[in-house]
């Protein structure tokens, strides 16, 4: 492996790590409510 | 409730030129069908294969797909964002402009110039005009999300800024050339790093072109329609944030076997198969939203175009994944397999959502109901027998060719001429352009039906201004 692929995996790995943190924020108990409500806002609007 | 004034006016508009290239694409689509099994029908120069399918490839995905995007953006964004238009002028702008960009792209692809770097065949003066194109509709819908009401933005809005940001960057690094005249540009890129940013473009363009912004409009409309929410918006944020992570690296999946870097390649494969999870996440989620709703599946025509348009999509994600493993690709690539795969996702997936969208709009956008809804069953039925009767056809010639090319005699000589392999595919090419003039039967009576409705009645003020709650 040279220097590009490293680096390529490196950033492939880092984004994973990103969207683990996303995953664990939307899904936490604390933000279910808020998490949702988007959906509910949407259809008010017509 | 608080009065507010949309601008609708421009939304018809982009609906109506959409719909003008979309018919475009079609015809020349089947024109191209027809010169593939007849190639008498070729006129040299202008009317050839060769010059007429990247005009029906271009008209398409750019004429309609993004005629459409720019028309169902600027709607949703001032729904979703509950505020008019950030300005009315910069769209009014974007409109002729983007007439006058594809216009200009059709005569330049007639009279031959082009970069070769499929879908990104224009040459520079006009990747310049799409440049400023895309800036100004950035600019306008960026602008109008920060001013909106409501603090949590819905799905549908993270697919549309994504859309808007991932394809201002993918087409300027694959647009980098070096003109030596007004209509002659060489790549900034050599050998296979150009090969490599091309499909990194192509592939990405796929997503964020032909996935993203329908997957907006879909996660948009279906509950409109329905009037009842998505399954679940946590579900489809995940959806989106995986999609976005994973599109990035499938670009190679286009250059397996080819002198790019192996371990490029295996990526490209690996997430081609991971994609398989956050595109589906939005088919269940589709699927779901759908509980105790079935039953509109007989009584609302919108919610048919708008299921059969995500089961494409969904066949879509599968069939892709699959091409994407390089055995599997060994045997189908370079064969009719390829373009039965994209006829799924263009004529299927993506003009299903275009068709219900634009249904869902007729009575906001005309201000009176649709002209017929038995046309509009009708339009339905000739699309989707046109579009199977095309992709089922090829997909069989596909591996009937794939078949022959790989047959070797006992001696380890080829079985087959290439020609034989070429004669065998006549029924089938017959067959697509068959199903080429059903869907374009389709496309009439739907056009016919959004004519008689924007006739019908009064005439229609120049700027339809809405009062909320009443759209
Ligand atoms: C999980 C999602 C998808 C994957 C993994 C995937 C995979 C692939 C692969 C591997 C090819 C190359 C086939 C070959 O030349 O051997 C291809 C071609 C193509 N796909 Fe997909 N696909 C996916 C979804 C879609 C969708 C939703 C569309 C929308 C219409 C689409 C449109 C295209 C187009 C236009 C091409 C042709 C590119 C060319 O001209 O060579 N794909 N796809
Ligand atoms: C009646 C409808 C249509 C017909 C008859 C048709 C026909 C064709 C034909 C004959 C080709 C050339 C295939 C080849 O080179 O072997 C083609 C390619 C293509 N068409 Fe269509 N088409 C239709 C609709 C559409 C629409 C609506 C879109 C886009 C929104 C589209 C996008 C494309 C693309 C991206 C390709 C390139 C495929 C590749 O690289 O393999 N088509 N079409």
């Amino acid at each position: 492996m040279d220097l590009a692929s490293i680096v390529y995996l490196g950033v492939t790995f880092g984004m994973f790590v990103i969207f683990v943190l996303i995953v664990i924020r939307t899904y936490s108990k604390k933000r279910k409510d808020e998490g949702e409500i988007a959906k509910y806002q949407m259809l008010d609007d017509d | 409730m608080e009065n507010q004034t949309y601008n609708y006016a421009i939304v018809r508009s982009f609906v109506t030129w959409s719909i003008i290239w979309g018919l475009v694409a079609v015809l020349v689509g089947v024109i191209v069908s027809f010169q593939m099994v007849d190639p008498d029908l070729n006129f040299p120069p202008y009317l050839t294969f060769g010059r007429l399918r990247p005009i029906h490839t271009n008209a398409g995905i750019y004429g309609w797909g993004i005629g459409m995007i720019f028309a169902t953006f600027l709607y949703m964004v001032q729904r979703l964002c509950k505020v008019p238009l950030w300005s009315d002028k910069l769209a009014k702008f974007q409109l002729w402009f983007f007439n006058a960009t594809i216009i200009a792209s059709a005569v330049t692809l007639l009279l031959g110039y082009t970069t070769s770097k499929e879908y990104h065949e224009m040459e520079w003066p006009i990747d310049v005009m799409v440049v400023i194109l895309w800036v100004v509709f950035a600019i306008n819908i960026i602008m109008t999300i920060l001013k909106r009401k409501d603090e949590q933005m819905y799905i549908s809005l993270w697919y549309m800024m994504a859309a808007i940001i991932a394809v201002a960057i993918l087409y300027i690094v694959n647009a980098a050339a070096v003109p030596v005249s007004l209509f002659k540009s060489y790549s900034a890129y050599a050998g296979t790093n150009d090969a490599n940013v091309e499909w990194w473009f192509g592939h990405n363009a796929v997503a964020m072109v032909l996935t993203a912004p329908f997957l907006a409009m879909f996660y948009y409309f279906l509950p409109k329609s329905t009037g009842v929410p998505i399954y679940s918006h946590r579900m489809s944020i995940i959806a989106f944030w995986s999609l976005i992570f994973m599109y990035l690296w499938t670009g190679a999946h286009h250059l397996l076997w080819t002198p790019v870097p192996d371990w490029i390649q295996t990526l490209a494969m690996g997430f081609s198969i991971m994609l398989i999870a956050p595109s589906w996440g939005s088919v269940f989620n589709g699927y779901l939203s759908m509980n105790g709703q079935w039953h509109q599946m007989r009584e609302n025509y919108l919610v048919k175009f708008l299921i059969l348009g995500i089961t494409f999509y969904g066949l879509q994600t599968l069939q892709g994944p699959m091409q994407a493993i390089r055995t599997f690709s060994a045997f189908i690539h370079y064969t009719d397999w390829v373009p039965a795969h994209i006829h799924l996702g263009t004529m299927g997936w993506v003009s299903m959502i275009c068709f219900a969208s634009i249904y869902y709009l007729v009575p906001r956008i005309y201000g009176r109901e649709l002209y017929s809804i038995p046309l509009a069953n009708l339009h339905f039925w000739l699309i989707l027998v046109g579009q199977l009767t095309w992709s089922i056809s090829l997909w069989i010639a596909g591996v009937l060719q794939a078949g022959m090319w790989n047959a070797m005699n006992s001696d380890g000589s080829l079985t087959y001429t290439f020609m034989e392999t070429m004669v065998e595919m006549y029924p089938y090419w017959w067959a697509r352009a068959f199903g080429g003039m059903i869907y374009l039967a389709g496309l009439i009576v739907f056009i016919y039906n959004l004519y008689k409705t924007a006739k019908k009645g009064g005439a229609i003020a120049a700027q339809a201004t809405v009062v909320e709650g009443r759209a």
